[in-house]
């Protein structure tokens, strides 16, 4: 007896014990560092230097004051002066560096200004990264000459890497395409945007008016059924209340 | 339910075509959405189930050709029941699928019923919406194949079209996709389980056969006619046996609850979804 109710305070005692330190123990943190996509990983670099960064840490800075364009702003700059704004905007796609002059570049990851660019399906689906496609450093341009994705070559140098017997009509495949809703697109791309429409008026068309069909209709069956459940019972002299439908006018 | 009398309204291929369909389209439905929300972690659980997104792209494809064979075996089977000789009648009898004028004058007695300003539409053998439903899929299948063909091979679709054609392919095929999904998950299933003497599951299309007491109310014209042509009592079958039944409830519910955790993912993952 006194062997049992001292068991029972030893396990009732451990189960306080076990449920207090749930409460009190801190919440799990991850660690000092940050950990970055594992999508979006720099394989070849990784096997190269091994250094993996995964478990890089990255420097808590704030973005340096300088400006390139075709650079997504992601904050607005403190200080107005930009001396590459006068830069015209689409040389960068024609240099041999692309990203020549951007201060800070090799503490910068890709993502970080090519925001849009980062997520398309050869990277989110394909487990691809930049560089496989782009090239490694001094990443050209890919209107530079000798780019290896300049569209007189694109398809041998690049696509048939993974796509094997890719011709140039396959290279035109737009890998980082346009947002097909944006206005923008209509320029740009017109048959998928006006496809896009095509199709979201079809859905929304589709949904909304089957949609409210059902929903009318379901609704209709339930208050009828609602008004015959509550109707008084000795009424034979009124007339049935769903009129039944003996003329049909439609034949 | 089994001692009612019950006339036959759908024979052995219509109820095989649809349980074709169901599953295939399921199969679809999880595998494309699976690789369409693949930088989600359900979408990796999802495609991992299929052995990684190979896996699911395989399955997808191969099932996409099945549908494919299957579409062609239907088309076949639908010119062989029409009578060419008397095509035009055959066509546009009110046995026939195709949509008429009736069905016009039925949706529009239906809005006006809808709103209490008249008696509701007296139905022959196929309501409108039944209609819609099956010229539905009969138009989303082949637009579904003819952008999944050129995606599944784009090599050799390139060499016949330009490879910017391929991003509307997509865009098309996605789009279509998800359309499919949204009508057979909200608006298939509730005219099929949630109506008002429909609960459980409405069974007709797995029985066969329907009560012939329930279609006199519903579709008060197809057995007048039947009783006119003197064909009703040669339309009197049996109705399923029990362990059938049981199967189909199965069966249905199954699908019931992987197409409602479909539309769960669809609404909770909407953000993440792109089809473009």
């Amino acid at each position: 007896m006194h062997l049992r109710r001292l068991l029972r305070k030893a396990v009732l005692q451990a189960a306080l014990g076990l449920l207090g330190a749930l409460v009190l123990w801190p919440p799990a943190a991850p660690a000092q560092e940050e950990v970055t996509s594992s999508i979006r990983r720099y394989r070849e670099r990784e096997l190269s230097t091994g250094y993996y960064e995964e478990y890089e840490v990255k420097p808590r800075r704030v973005r340096p004051f300088v400006g390139a364009p075709e650079v997504v702003r992601r904050y607005p700059s403190v200080t107005p002066y930009r001396p590459r704004a006068a830069v015209e905007p689409n040389v960068r796609s024609r240099m041999e560096d692309s990203h020549a002059g951007i201060q800070f570049y090799e503490l910068r990851r890709c993502e970080e200004c090519h925001v849009e660019e980062a997520k398309h399906s050869h990277t989110t689906r394909g487990n691809l990264t930049c560089r496989q496609c782009h090239g490694g450093e001094p990443i050209a341009g890919i209107n530079y000459y000798y780019s290896p994705l300049n569209p007189i070559r694109r398809h041998a140098y690049v696509c048939s890497k993974c796509h094997e017997g890719a011709n140039i009509s396959f290279a035109t495949y737009l890998v980082h395409e346009p947002k097909a809703g944006d206005p923008a697109t209509r320029k740009t791309f017109a048959s998928l945007y006006y496809s896009n429409w095509f199709m979201y008026l079809l859905i929304v068309g589709t949904l909304a008016f089957f949609g409210l069909h059902t929903l009318i209709w379901v609704g209709k069956e339930s208050y009828h059924a609602m008004r015959e459940k509550m109707k008084p019972e000795p009424q034979a002299k009124s007339p049935p209340e769903k009129p039944e439908p003996e003329e049909p006018e439609n034949e | 339910m089994n001692d009612q009398v019950r006339i036959v309204r759908f024979n052995i291929f219509d109820r095989v075509f649809h349980v074709f369909i169901m599953v295939t389209f399921l199969i679809q439905a999880v595998t494309g959405m699976g690789r369409l929300l693949y930088a989600t972690s359900w979408g990796k659980f999802v495609v991992n189930l299929f052995g990684g997104y190979g896996g699911a792209t395989t399955v997808h494809n191969t099932v996409g050709i099945l549908m494919i064979i299957g579409f062609v075996i239907h088309i076949a089977y639908v010119l062989a029941k029409v009578e060419w000789k008397s095509w035009r009648k055959s066509l546009f009898d009110a046995d026939s699928l195709v949509p008429q004028r009736a069905d016009v004058v039925h949706l529009g007695q239906k809005v006006r019923w809808f709103f209490g300003m008249g008696p509701p539409p007296a139905f022959d053998r196929w309501t409108y919406w039944e209609k819609f439903d099956y010229w539905a899929v009969f138009w989303g299948l082949p637009l579904l194949a003819i952008t999944g063909l050129p995606l599944m091979y784009p090599l050799a679709a390139s060499r016949i079209m330009p490879g910017w054609v391929l991003n509307v392919l997509v865009l098309f095929h996605r789009a279509e996709a998800l359309l499919a999904m949204l009508y057979i998950f909200i608006i298939h299933f509730t005219i099929g389980h949630l109506r008002r003497g429909m609960f459980p599951m409405n069974e007709c299309m797995f029985a066969g056969s329907v009560e012939l007491e329930k279609e006199r109310e519903e579709k008060p014209l197809w057995i007048a006619r039947l009783e006119e042509e003197g064909r009703l009592e040669e339309a009197i079958v049996p109705g399923p046996p029990y362990w059938y039944r049981v199967m189909y409830f199965i069966f249905g519910y199954t699908a019931l609850i992987v197409g409602l955790y479909l539309l769960l993912t669809i609404i909770i993952y909407r953000n993440y979804i792109e089809w473009h």
